[in-house]
């Protein structure tokens, strides 16, 4: 497994390399969404949409404190995580996801191109799980690339809720048993 | 002794010997010779003389004609009477022009003046030609001067002024439940008391198709859902009665039985009354579902309206929580959902969902599972829009939830924004009112032209200032009008006045309609507040709260003025945020031409319509929530807020609840969610991508393109004026 990209500040609480963040989204999963696209990805899927992201030295960096008053003053909207791969920062997006589910009522889905599998079979990657709410699986692949889907490009993507509550029936989704 | 005169219309007006001296210096001072003031007064002295009571204009010209020739100047004869042929060739001429263009179809703005007319056909045509020519005797026979001087200055517009000589009103909220209890006449045809959910439906669409021919604006069904309701529980009945026919048995029992639904189920294993009563319930949905179908497909496709035009109608329902307006409301969404011919999305009858907390809106109300399934079809389909009856202004006191009758105390919209609700001269309600004129002021170039004051407070003083004079204009300009619309006879709206507009039921078939229209309102619009805004200060109230400040400034006085009105001059005036199609380019290119092209005002082929943001502006819709809320509640006349969002909301209705949860914290009164409807005029696929050129699924390039305009749909957008076409472009989505 590829080297995550992890920063701290001095002060120890962590940063995040954002690429932008976009308020009150609606592409990015059901409602409005405040979307947080970070830099960095080193999947490389061939034709990806966003080449662009694959910089891990792209984009700034913010605290997550920023990122919380964003978050909390975009009132409508819930959350996503995008990018890049959030995963390639995993601390850092883990106590994001912390902080909003102390601090608010809003859920998170979460895109990566790593697969569940990969995910809960690492430790590290594994901690932001419980945190989030749906999470949208797997590398994109061009030959299984299909425009009718949802919120994912290719079919082996998947969209995966991990706290066992479905809110919205959407086809083509894989409820599974809650996270421990 | 000469008194008076007839002016061509047939109106008499005061004999003014200074007319006559003014059109004969007027024709000396194009002569070599000059004005001689004494000889034109001795002309007019002399005709004054003459001993008849009255004389045409005509005959007077006549008159002054032969004086010229029997005095010195001759030459002065010869200016006066090319002047005058020139005149009436120009009156001509100008008709040919116009003629002209709309027999060669080219694709100019007269042609395209609204979105929703087929102006190429024959009706359409006739239309047109009806439409040059009263327009051009309302401006030279029944205006003011003043009046007329400030519309050919482009300081204000008069709406719908082509009908102004047949003394019609613009809109009415149509209460059908009076006609389907009672039956009406409607001119050629008779209809008793409706008895079954097909012929109410259908009648719906007569009453709003037979009105159309009766007045210039649209047409609404306040509570759709409780109208028809009644007509749902008489279906069921009639299906219990053919199966106690059928059976021998005798079920008559069941008729009044208590359902909490109307849902459609399999009847397998159901036995006994239940089978009884849930086949005529499976009956039921179906006749309700088609009479659905038949209502839109009518509507979206009669072309009853003058001009070959289909009705510009609007429904409003969501609040009737009894299980048969539960049915209705869903079989209306089914049919919306579904769409028109092979799928396509339905133009009319624009839809309005009454959100109402308590009711059709939060997760524990009656009509919640309703409330989420037209907030999808709306992602699919553009309606419903929302009207939302929290907002402060749309309370009523006497709103009760165990009344059953509580629909006339619910405000309800027309689907272009105009709203009727407060009543000075009679009770509060949207029901049986409609609007009776309304006229916008071109804020804009009252703005450019106090832009040459340097310092800003005086600028902003003369544009009040300006505003005033604007304002007394348009109240004389409404008022003028009403009294001419007012000498109506009854019998010239026959099913308005005879069966639909509050108190016309007293009237007698030669009563003027006097008695009654102070029920409706007079409207004052305005467009262009952005514009205006910038030339006064430079910024637009999306980008900066000093403007934003200033344009609250600025309608809250039109509003205080309007009601100042309404006490002065004893009518329901109220300000309206002008849903602005036709107008939109007119002011615009008006201006250019005499202020040049001023950077963020006159660069653009329009204004911006009314207190929104502009739409090239990128924010997110909670900022435009948070600008145009507050104009809601000072534009009574009638106002809509517009959200673009980006992509296809098909699968993400929650998107489109987000939205009214915006209307709801923000307090806005009427709103919509714009977005992109590409549709695939060869296979049917449909998408909401922003330039799709090629279907992704057959690869034909037959695409119709459905957008938004001012409210109503329009698909294949060449169709749309050089205005609107150039505001599409400029669209930002919100994020």
């Amino acid at each position: 497994m590829e080297k995550t990209f992890d920063a701290k500040n001095l002060n120890g609480t962590h940063v995040i390399r954002v690429l932008d963040i976009l308020e009150e989204t609606m592409a990015d999963g059901p409602g409005l969404r405040t979307s947080i696209y970070c830099a960095g990805c080193l999947h490389h899927c061939p034709g990806c949409h966003n080449p662009q992201s694959w910089d891990m030295n792209g984009g700034h960096e913010m605290s997550i404190d920023e990122i919380m008053d964003i978050i909390i003053s975009d009132e409508f909207s819930n959350v996503s995580f995008s990018g890049g791969d959030p995963f390639y920062q995993v601390e850092a997006f883990t106590e994001l996801a912390r902080r909003i589910k102390e601090e608010t009522d809003k859920t998170i889905w979460c895109w990566t191109g790593f697969t569940y599998e990969e995910i809960i079979a690492d430790k590290r990657l594994a901690a932001m799980l419980p945190y989030l709410d749906v999470l949208v699986d797997g590398p994109f692949i061009m030959e299984k690339k299909d425009p009718e889907l949802l919120f994912r490009g290719s079919s082996n993507q998947r969209i995966i809720y991990l706290n066992g509550k479905q809110e919205v029936p959407i086809e083509g989704t894989v409820p599974l048993k809650p996270v421990k | 002794m000469v008194k008076s005169v007839i002016k061509r219309d047939g109106r008499i007006v005061e004999f003014d010997k200074k007319k006559i001296i003014d059109a004969v210096t007027k024709a000396m001072d194009v002569t070599d010779e000059g004005e001689d003031i004494v000889l034109a007064a001795e002309i007019a002295a002399a005709i004054a003389k003459i001993s008849k009571e009255s004389m045409s204009v005509e005959d007077i010209q006549d008159h002054v004609e032969m004086e010229l020739m029997n005095s010195p100047r001759k030459e002065v004869a010869k200016k006066y009477i090319a002047y005058r042929n020139q005149r009436n060739l120009a009156r001509k001429a100008k008709s040919r022009e116009i003629f002209k263009e709309i027999i060669e179809a080219q694709a100019t703005d007269i042609t395209r003046e609204n979105a929703n007319m087929n102006a190429d056909t024959p009706a359409g045509m006739m239309m047109k030609f009806a439409s040059e020519s009263t327009k051009s005797f309302v401006d030279e026979c029944l205006l003011s001067e003043d009046v007329k001087e400030a519309v050919q200055g482009a300081y204000i517009h008069i709406h719908d002024k082509d009908y102004y000589p047949t003394k019609s009103l613009t809109c009415v909220q149509h209460p059908l439940d009076r006609i389907l209890k009672n039956g009406f006449f409607a001119g050629h045809g008779e209809s008793r008391p409706a008895k079954r959910i097909e012929t109410a439906s259908i009648l719906g669409c007569i009453s709003m198709e037979t009105v159309q021919n009766e007045m210039h604006g649209g047409q609404a069904i306040p509570a759709f859902d409780f109208y028809m309701a009644p007509f749902v529980r008489k279906a069921f009945k009639e299906e219990i009665d053919k199966i106690s026919e059928i059976t021998g048995e005798d079920y008559s029992a069941l008729k009044d039985v208590q359902l909490d639904d109307y849902i459609k189920r399999d009847l397998l294993g159901i036995q006994g009354n239940d089978r009884v009563i849930q086949h005529a319930v499976n009956m039921t949905v179906s006749r309700v579902h088609q009479s659905m179908e038949a209502f839109v497909h009518n509507m979206n496709s009669i072309h009853s309206r003058g001009g070959n035009q289909v009705v510009f109608s609007s429904i409003n329902y969501g609040t009737d929580t009894s299980a048969e307006g539960r049915c209705v409301i869903r079989e209306i969404l089914n049919t919306t959902y579904e769409g028109v011919g092979n799928g396509s999305t339905a133009i009319f009858p624009i839809q309005i969902w009454k959100k109402k907390r308590g009711v059709s809106y939060l997760p524990e109300d009656r009509n919640y599972d309703l409330y989420r399934f037209a907030c999808k079809v709306s992602a699919r389909r553009f309606f419903p829009n929302f009207i939302n009856l929290d907002a402060p202004f749309n309370h009523h006191e006497q709103w009760n939830a165990e009344d059953p009758k509580r629909y006339e105390y619910e405000c309800a919209t027309m689907g272009c924004r105009t709203r009727v609700f407060e009543n000075r001269f009679g009770p509060k309600t949207s029901i049986g009112r409609g609007n009776l004129s309304f006229t916008t002021i071109n804020i804009v170039r009252l703005a450019i032209e106090c832009m040459n004051e340097p310092d800003r407070n005086d600028r902003i003083q003369k544009f009040f200032h300006r505003l005033d004079w604007a304002l007394d204009i348009t109240a004389k300009q409404l008022c003028e009008r009403f009294n001419f619309q007012k000498t109506a006879l009854k019998k010239q709206f026959p099913l308005l006045m005879g069966a639909l507009w509050n108190g016309s039921e007293n009237l007698e078939e030669n009563d003027t309609i006097e008695s009654v229209i102070n029920q409706g309102t007079l409207g004052i619009g305005f467009i262009g507040l952005a514009e205006a805004l910038i030339a006064l200060i430079g910024k637009h109230h999306g980008e900066s709260d000093e403007a934003q400040e200033l344009g609250l400034r600025i309608v809250t006085y039109m509003r205080d003025k309007a009601n100042e009105y309404s006490e002065k001059f004893k009518h329901n005036f109220s300000v309206i945020a002008t849903p602005a199609e036709g107008l939109s380019g007119r002011f615009t290119r008006f201006d250019r031409k005499k202020f040049g092209i001023l950077p963020g005002i006159t660069d653009k082929e329009y204004y911006t319509n009314s207190n929104h943001v502009p739409v090239y502006y990128k924010c997110t819709p909670k900022h435009k929530a948070e600008i145009e809320a507050p104009y809601h509640d000072l534009t009574r006349g009638g106002h809509i807020f517009y959200v673009e969002i980006d992509g296809d909301a098909t699968h993400n209705p929650e998107a489109i609840m987000a939205i009214v949860d915006l209307m709801d914290r923000y307090n806005i009164g009427y709103g919509s969610v714009n977005h992109n409807r590409n549709r695939c005029m060869d296979c049917g696929y449909e998408n909401a991508d922003e330039n799709l050129e090629e279907c992704p699924h057959c690869h034909g390039r037959n695409i119709d393109k459905l957008q938004r305009i001012t409210g109503y749909l329009v698909g294949t957008t060449g169709r749309w004026n050089n205005a609107k076409l150039a505001e599409l472009h400029d669209r930002v989505v919100h994020k």
